[in-house]
């Protein structure tokens, strides 16, 4: 490819240390975590918020589409480009600007690592809540687009809860300042909006953030069970007794065998499922809670359940749970993660519809749950060289979302909807709903300049249901 | 069909097929700063309701959204207000799972009873908004209406997983869903969440249940002056224990809740934990801890008083205006390292000005109430609340003004100046309610 015209401008703009433009160089752009797409014309690298207006004005002016990126580990698809266009990458955007220990806010670029914030508050005694399994990796600007949870927001929400204020580039090369420091400001809620809307309405360049204190006692316990079902039915028993874990996780024994394989984190290779639980507070409550969980994991027969002695064990069972997915890709040539939530009162009946699923399209599902929550992870062993295995795959997790919208639930709790599920919104959404999703681009003046063929059903599908793999997978 | 301006010189009739109720009695009910409605109408359905709206859309009839009027006087006084739509009949349960922590109820749902309901499996939405027992979950919703008591997981905006809205165009719209965790499209119901009832009338809401802590323990104790509070809230704040609400106040106006029949000096500080027995006994021992070393007693409160003291802290506003219906409230929010040094100044400027003022102060939502009683006619109303304002923002907040005596309120801005989003919000607002029919002209900006 030659530095086109338009090259040109995104270099005059981000500079040539700031523009991708070659071919090989754009092929690592062509994915994201869920799959391979098709590369983009360019990649830019913008470092300031007015950068970014300028490269809006121009994607705008010559009409290109813009997909803006972090650090590329959505699983759904939300990154890539669908039809040609510009990828805006926002990790060079990593400042930390502010930090308020007393207020307990940060302002940050959206490029900053979602960990390297809670690392970086630490010394004050303070952490920033939401806790994706891709934390080390994860910005938090890709945060605020899906609206990310994991395994801690079980307790204190999900990044909406935690998101006061925006710095938004609107597709007019606008800026506009939502929220505000403090909660309460006259208006309406455009930072709720803006959080989890995948990119579409506007850039984010900056994010006002809370900060939680950290507890002054957690205790991590792990529950091994022979039976998956006693593990689910726990779930729900801890919910009806009024006990609020910080954290609450369930792993079957598929995929533990493979994750101790990889961490030796201490799971028992001969278990059917396994819970890590985490309670936390002042001493005094986690101690009581810790005993609690014990006693409603031994009355839903629980072989065993071991309280991690230590911060390492800790750390330990947590390495584990994070490490999962990739410990799959030791055992399977490829996996397809899934994302559905449904009532966690019916954890029980879905898992087992989730073999029946396996069982019908002869594919081995392992799960991951954020039970606690009903966050369901199945994980979709294939192999991408045999079409059919494929094919599979697809309709086994185009089931399992159906079944999960029966039961109640969602088809999405944390990895957004993206190119993957687009198709599947009319599963729990009516016509009149989806059109006033729509029209917040008109809202935002985004139309379809930002990021599209995402979220919304192409209404190209003729009723079948789909989820949509990607290319390569 | 007949043009708008013949119906409304008509009378409002019936909208959507529902009768409009045109008694002075019903209409009074819903006045707002002496203005009342033409008539009120009462649909029984999130369908009745989006035809109400719709025939209103269609005759350009301005409808304005209420229950209980617990905070219908917040926001501008109405311009045009044709018709008040209650939603008193709309009270019922439609979904219930108390294992889930998850509950579908319809927004005319008064929120005692829906805590009393709630209750009985020791479940508890975790607020104490303005209003109290009845207040109704839809209006608790419309305003995003939190008492002291968001401190522990926020607001109305936290807890709402789902809802229904009933819109202009007759239709009856869902957002989000009936789990906990879901990202599913755009979060419609966030800009549901405190838009006033301008945009669309929020039917049903589905919210996310919390468990009732065993046991909860009030403690009350004085705080000389604002650098003891200050220090107070601080050593709190950095300790392990996480109240369920804090709050202090000052008074001169006899109306605000107090310990004793005698003014204290300076200012209560009242604050609530929950928790098991052992948790309460290590939560008062380092209560108690953190107010001898400022040299003050801590003073436990039994309980009967307590809940009427968060009671009257919740619903200043209210309690207030009924022991001087001419006081001015004003509701400063701003972040909370600078709330102890914005109710200085502002206690200065209401002393430069004249007036008796009772102040509530909570953490968790960074909220300073003002009620200002004037001594006499002849106080700077205007250049008061001007001054008070430009005090919010100097230290990072935002101030409104809640309430005002009709003539007072008309010469001030309730919500104070917009900002650089406003041009989104306008477009918000054109999408949901085209013709400008609900709540018109009273919410920020004359939105």
């Amino acid at each position: 490819m030659r530095a086109s015209a338009h090259i040109r401008e995104l270099i005059a703009i981000a500079g040539t240390d700031g523009v991708l433009w070659n071919p090989e160089e754009l092929m690592l752009y062509e994915y994201d975590a869920l799959s391979a797409a098709r590369p983009p014309d360019a990649v830019v690298f913008p470092r300031t918020t007015a950068q970014v207006a300028g490269i809006v004005k121009l994607a705008r002016r010559k009409k290109i589409p813009l997909v803006p990126r972090g650090a590329g580990t959505g699983l759904s698809g939300g990154a890539v480009v669908t039809e040609g266009g510009i990828v805006l990458s926002l990790v060079r955007m990593k400042q930390i600007i502010e930090v308020d220990p007393e207020n307990q806010r940060a302002r940050v670029q959206p490029g900053v690592v979602n960990l390297d914030l809670s690392a970086a508050v630490a010394k004050h005694g303070l952490y920033y809540v939401p806790d994706p399994s891709s934390q080390r990796a994860c910005t938090l600007g890709g945060n605020v687009a899906e609206n990310s949870g994991g395994p801690h927001t079980l307790a204190y929400g999900v990044t909406t809860n935690h998101v006061l204020g925006l710095e938004v580039v609107l597709a007019s090369g606008e800026v506009i300042h939502t929220g505000a420091k403090f909660w309460g400001r006259p208006g309406y809620d455009l930072t709720g909006l803006m959080v989890g809307s995948e990119g579409m309405l506007g850039i984010v360049t900056e994010i006002t953030v809370r900060l939680a204190r950290k507890p002054e006692a957690v205790k991590t316990l792990l529950a091994i069970y022979d039976q998956a079902r006693d593990a689910t039915r726990t779930v729900a028993a801890l919910t009806a007794r009024g006990i609020t874990a910080a954290a609450l996780e369930m792993m079957d024994g598929f995929t533990l065998r493979a994750v101790e394989e990889a961490t030796h984190a201490g799971y028992p290779m001969d278990s059917a499922a396994v819970l890590l639980i985490e309670v936390e507070g002042l001493r005094e409550a986690a101690e009581e809670q810790a005993e609690q969980v014990q006693a409603v994991c031994m009355e839903n027969h629980a072989r065993a359940v071991r309280l991690a002695g230590n911060n390492d064990e800790r750390e330990l069972l947590w390495k584990g749970r994070k490490n999962a997915f990739g410990a799959l890709g030791r055992i399977s040539p490829n996996f397809y993660v899934q994302d559905g939530v449904i009532p966690r009162t019916r954890l029980p009946e879905m898992l087992d519809s989730m073999e029946r699923i396996g069982r019908k399209h002869g594919i081995a599902i392992g799960n991951i749950f954020h039970a606690g929550d009903g966050n369901l992870h199945p994980l979709l062993m294939y192999d991408a060289r045999k079409p059919a295995e494929r094919e599979s795959v697809a309709k086994a997790a185009a089931e399992i979302m159906a079944e999960c919208v029966a039961l109640g639930g969602s088809i999405t709790g944390e990895h957004g909807v993206g190119i993957e599920k687009s198709e599947l919104m009319p599963l729990i959404f009516s016509e009149d709903d989806l059109e006033m999703q729509k029209k917040m681009l008109q809202v935002f003046g985004a139309g379809e300049a930002l990021n599209p063929g995402k979220v919304f059903p192409s209404g190209k599908m003729c009723g079948e249901l789909r989820v949509q793999m990607g290319g390569a997978g | 069909m007949a043009s708008a301006v013949e119906h409304v010189s008509a009378g409002v009739g019936s909208l959507g097929g529902i009768a409009a109720v045109t008694d002075q009695e019903s209409r009074a009910r819903y006045a707002i700063d002496g203005v009342l409605p033409r008539a009120v109408v009462y649909p029984s359905s999130a369908e009745e309701t989006a035809s109400v709206l719709a025939s209103a859309a269609e005759r350009g009839l301005a409808v304005v959204p209420c229950r209980n009027a617990t905070q219908l006087d917040i926001g501008a006084p109405p311009g045009r207000y044709d018709a008040a739509l209650s939603l008193k009949n709309m009270a019922s349960v439609w979904y219930y799972e108390p294992a889930d922590l998850v509950i579908t109820v319809e927004a005319g749902m008064k929120f005692g009873d829906f805590q009393h309901f709630v209750g009985r499996d020791g479940l508890w939405l975790p607020l104490d908004p303005p209003g109290g027992a009845g207040a109704s979950i839809g209006g608790v919703l419309a305003t995003n209406a939190a008492g002291p008591m968001r401190i522990l997981h926020g607001t109305p905006r936290d807890m709402t997983l789902g809802m229904k809205i009933a819109t202009v165009e007759g239709k009856v719209i869902k957002a989000g869903g009936r789990v906990v965790k879901n990202v599913a499209g755009y979060d419609l119901g966030k800009s549901l969440v405190g838009s006033w009832g301008t945009l669309g009338v929020i039917v049903e809401a589905t919210l996310k249940l919390f468990p009732r802590p065993a046991r909860r323990e009030t403690y009350t104790l004085i705080g000389r002056t604002l650098d003891r509070v200050r220090e107070f809230r601080r050593n709190i704040l950095a300790s392990p224990i996480a109240p369920l609400r804090m709050a202090y106040l000052s008074d001169e106006t006899s109306a605000a809740p107090r310990t004793s029949a005698s003014q204290p000096e300076g200012f209560e500080i009242w604050i609530e934990a929950g928790g098991s027995e052992r948790v309460m006994a290590r939560i008062s021992s380092e209560i108690e801890a953190i107010a001898k070393s400022m040299g003050s007693a801590l003073a436990p409160v039994e309980s009967e008083r307590a809940t009427a003291v968060w009671e009257r802290i919740s619903d200043f506003r209210n309690a207030l205006a009924r022991a001087h219906p001419d006081a001015v409230v004003l509701k400063a929010s701003l972040p909370v390292a600078q709330m102890e040094a914005f109710l200085g100044r502002a206690l200065s400027i209401t002393g430069g000005a004249g007036t008796r003022t009772a102040s509530v102060s909570y953490l968790g939502g960074e909220t300073v109430y003002l009620g200002l009683v004037p001594r006499n006619s002849e106080w700077p109303a205007e250049a008061t609340v001007a001054q008070l304002r430009a005090a919010a923002e100097e230290f990072g907040g935002a101030m409104i003004v809640e309430r005002a005596p009709a003539e007072l309120k008309r010469r001030v801005s309730a919500w104070g100046e917009t900002k650089d989003d406003f041009a989104v919000m306008q477009r918000l607002k054109k999408v949901w309610d085209p013709k400008g029919i609900l709540s018109p002209g009273r919410f920020i900006g004359g939105l």
